[in-house]
């Protein structure tokens, strides 16, 4: 990573390392659903950024992580975080092979129904199937241990602004990492050739169809590993999570943050949870505002926050440019 | 026996709603490419607005058989918000279909709270107005005949939206730009303008088709979300573009939709969706679309 | 001389339209091979043919020994034949060094490698500059694919796909929109890169019948999806029937 990207990043990493220190719990608390949906778009922005394939069902991977620990530490009790974790990854992994291999033959609109269509279809399943589900009131997800650790002397609001805090920094950070050197790998070079150009991607050698595959199940099991976080956090796992305008609130983090750089989804991520905040205790018209910067982004600012960072950066830095051949 | 025809009728008025909205998702489609997330939301808009114009008019003392004629304005009404829009959405129509998607989605946000602000949160329902126009009664079967004169409006939009494609100059300059948007502009034809009329038809159907339903639905926020649901169901089942498609997938959608209401209510939605991933997967152009890339 | 591809007896329908009739040829290492013919005599049938896109619909075609019919572009790869398109294509999000990286990486078999890093890697990083040296892109290397002049992103086409290590490569009317003062320039660099890449044949497709008499060693002239003749130019040229049904009617040179 270049140290003029790395700086900034460490110094983000330190301050909200420092949040549940200075600030009040209600801000760490705050920012715990951030981790949960920045793991959750890392693997997204995979499938979105990098292989260019728009899914609008992904919320039913964060739904299967918030159920999953639902069902291994509710219903079967075992009341370990990182078990839950192994739990919900696995599961991603089996649910996202075959819709997975059904949806990646297909690419643009045709991709982004086919999605929403599964995504709905999990969305119903839950909500029908209410005797295991729960339906609209969903399932509960109970307090469990993280690292084996019970901090019982913590109530929950104290337990999530303290030490599940800093445990999803780490997930978050070594979510990070692990697609960092994904996406810097041969593998993830092939994935944006094939975004790029399928056909002349297909005549270099690049096995398309399952590298696109490969990208989903990542991602899908990434939303999993953010949807058990929030599942924890909320205490309960809820249809509408896995409803298509969740799947795209998803989206609309991705295209704020830019889809086209690694950090700007969880820039996005960041953004919309402390703006959704903000909003939402300043008027009921939370969704028109939202709305509309999501039009304005689309409009005027394609590349998101993370383009308009590196514009900023071009600007400030006239001098380093590539002298022509 | 006539617990099924009832079904039946039930179904096919189902159908003609959605028909009207689906045949304006197509036209969009089929013309410019776009994929409206909105067309919930102006089904939604046209269904408040009925509601709004129909108590407006026969507070004013209007006879109550005038309802339908109301309705139908007050679809019309709101179909202004169809160039506006168009505008909107002009602007990145040269972009992936990715950010055409996002745009709609946008607005689909920005309606919700446009509806909750002139109309509040509650449900807003006609009552049973429509019962002006009476029932038709044929043994044990009981439909009242307002439903018999959406499905009549319906059958005749289809009719006449396919003889406009077909038959007039201006269709087929239609068809023209759907199949080969450059070379309509090479041959001199004003693309932009035709993108503006087509997106507003598209819009009038759809508010037209939430008009038409209010009487016999209540109209509420949910409406918006859940009706793209359906309506993209159609769309795909028939085939994207397809005119002959929406209708033959409104149909499909609307008597499914019927038949699960009583055998098997909580797998309405489910088996809609069910239908539309098999033909995603079997025929993904759908049943009478062009093959997809 | 055993052919490194060859089809035999090779036709072609598209329902009652018959693209290709009956068409044998063989190619061997070393040669260098155009294949030329007014529009809509077969040539591009045959070109995905010899390239794995279509399955003939009777006779067969064949490369290193094994049957190729409708394999597709990727086995096509794995299995040491390269193509490339009359329109030029580039992956717009990619710069020059990612781009030849990603034939190299196919080549060498790196593409599963998840968890390694690609920048720094020696193996990848030699090759890469070495094919760009070939071409002369070797100073634009960190430059974005999609800002490369028209001529630099079609050197920067053929060379991703030199990179494969092809020991053939099929060049679909490379010098198609270059400009008639540079078609010979960039033949020569096409001909002494395959050269430097080891590449055994190549099978050029050209409307440029100076070229072709100038660099084949062999034409293939196709009329009507049949193999009307198959020369050295010397004979080829001299032959005026040939020259009117493949150039149209024209003045003697």
């Amino acid at each position: 990573m270049r140290a003029r990207t790395l700086l900034p990043v460490m110094a983000a990493v330190a301050l909200l390392a420092l949040v549940p220190v200075l600030a009040p719990p209600f801000y760490a608390n705050l920012l715990v659903p951030f981790f949960g949906y920045g793991i959750a778009l890392l693997g997204f922005n995979l499938l979105f950024g990098y292989a260019g394939l728009l899914s609008f069902g992904h919320a039913m991977f964060l739904g299967l992580g918030a159920y999953g620990a639902a069902v291994i530490a509710g219903v079967l009790g075992i009341k370990h975080f990182e078990v839950v974790l192994a739990g919900v990854a696995l599961g991603a992994l089996l649910v996202a092979l075959p819709i997975g291999l059904l949806c990646v033959r297909y690419t643009g609109i045709f991709f982004g129904m086919l999605t929403l269509a599964f995504g709905m279809l999990a969305h119903s399943i839950l909500f029908k199937f209410y005797h295991l589900t729960g339906g609209d009131s969903g399932m509960r997800v109970p307090r469990m241990r993280i690292l084996g650790l019970e901090f019982a002397d913590y109530n929950k609001i104290e337990l999530l602004a303290g030490p599940f805090y800093y445990y999803c920094l780490a997930l978050l950070l070594l979510a990070g990492l692990l697609m960092w050197r994904i996406v810097h790998s041969p593998f993830g070079l092939h994935l944006r050739a094939q975004r790029d150009n399928a056909q002349k991607a297909g005549y270099l050698g690049v096995t398309v169809g399952r590298f696109r595959l490969t990208a989903f199940v990542i991602s899908a099991v990434y939303g999993a590993v953010g949807g058990a976080i929030l599942g924890f956090r909320v205490g309960l796992a809820d249809p509408e999570l896995v409803h298509w305008t969740h799947s795209g609130h998803l989206v609309f983090m991705t295209v704020l943050g830019g889809f086209g750089s690694f950090l700007g989804p969880i820039a996005g991520a960041l953004t919309l949870t402390l703006l959704q905040d903000q909003l939402q205790s300043l008027t009921q018209y939370w969704r028109f505002v939202l709305g509309a910067i999501l039009a304005a982004m689309v409009i005027f600012f394609p590349r998101g926050l993370a383009g308009m960072a590196g514009d900023l950066a071009g600007r400030l830095r006239p001098a380093k440019r590539e002298a022509p051949a | 026996m006539s617990a099924f025809a009832n079904l039946l009728v039930g179904g096919i008025f189902h159908a003609a709603v959605l028909f009207l909205v689906a045949a304006g998702l197509q036209l969009v489609f089929g013309v410019q490419k776009i994929v409206n997330l909105a067309c919930g939301s102006f089904y939604a808009l046209g269904a408040y607005f009925g509601i709004t114009l129909a108590n407006l008019a026969l507070g004013a003392g209007l006879p109550a058989w005038t309802l339908l004629p109301v309705l139908i304005v007050a679809g019309l009404a709101m179909g202004l918000v169809g160039p506006p829009i168009e505008r909107l959405l002009r602007t990145v129509y040269d972009r992936d279909e990715s950010f055409q998607l996002l745009l709609t989605f946008a607005l689909v946000l920005m309606f919700q709270d446009v509806l909750r602000f002139i109309w509040g949160p509650n449900p807003q329902s006609l009552g049973n107005v429509l019962l002006v126009y009476g029932k038709v009664a044929a043994g044990d079967l009981s439909v009242p005949v307002y439903n018999l004169l959406v499905i009549a409006a319906a059958i005749a939009a289809a009719a006449l939206i396919g003889l406009f494609l077909r038959r007039t100059n201006y269709g087929r300059l239609l068809r023209a730009t759907a199949e080969n948007r450059t070379m309509a502009e090479a041959l001199g034809v004003d693309v932009r303008s035709i993108y503006a009329v087509v997106f507003t038809l598209g819009t009038l159907l759809g508010t037209i088709g939430g008009a038409l339903v209010v009487p016999t639905a209540a109209a509420s926020l949910d409406m918006a979300i859940d009706f793209v649901i359906e309506a993209f169901a159609v769309v795909v089942i028939g085939g994207l573009g397809s005119m002959s498609g929406a209708l033959v997938g409104a149909l499909l959608v609307g008597l499914i939709s019927a038949l699960s209401l009583v055998l098997y209510p909580e797998f309405e939605i489910l088996a809609i969706y069910l239908i539309v991933i098999g033909v995603l997967l079997l025929k993904p152009s759908g049943l009478f679309g062009k093959p997809a890339t | 001389m055993t052919s490194l591809i060859e089809t035999r007896g090779v036709s072609k329908h598209f329902g009652p339209f018959c693209a290709l009739e009956n068409v044998s040829i063989a190619i061997g290492s070393g040669e260098i091979v155009a294949v030329v013919g007014p529009n809509g005599a077969g040539k591009t049938t045959l070109v995905n043919v010899l390239t794995g896109l279509l399955t003939p619909t009777s006779g067969q075609v064949f490369f290193k020994g094994h049957d190729i019919a409708g394999v597709g572009p990727v086995a096509l790869a794995k299995r040491g034949m390269a193509r490339t398109f009359q329109l030029v294509q580039i992956f717009p999000g990619l710069t020059v060094a990612e781009t030849i990286a990603v034939a190299v990486v196919s080549q060498q078999g790196r593409q599963w490698r998840l968890l390694s890093q690609l920048s720094g890697n020696a193996d990848v990083d030699a090759r890469v500059r070495e094919v760009a040296a070939i071409f002369g892109l070797e100073r634009r290397l960190q430059t974005a694919a999609s800002m490369l002049s028209q001529g630099e992103k079609k050197l920067l086409d053929v060379a991703s796909a030199f990179a494969l290590a092809p020991e053939m490569i099929l060049l679909d009317e490379p010098t198609s929109g270059v400009s008639t003062a540079e078609k010979h320039g960039l033949m020569k660099t096409l001909l002494d890169a395959a050269e430097a890449a080891d590449v055994k044949a190549i099978i050029l497709v050209e409307h440029d019948m100076d070229l072709v008499a100038t660099y084949a060693q062999r034409i293939v002239a196709l009329s009507e999806g049949k193999v009307l003749a198959d020369l050295p130019p010397g004979p080829f040229f001299a032959d005026p029937t040939i020259i009117e049904t493949v150039v149209g009617k024209r003045r003697s040179r």
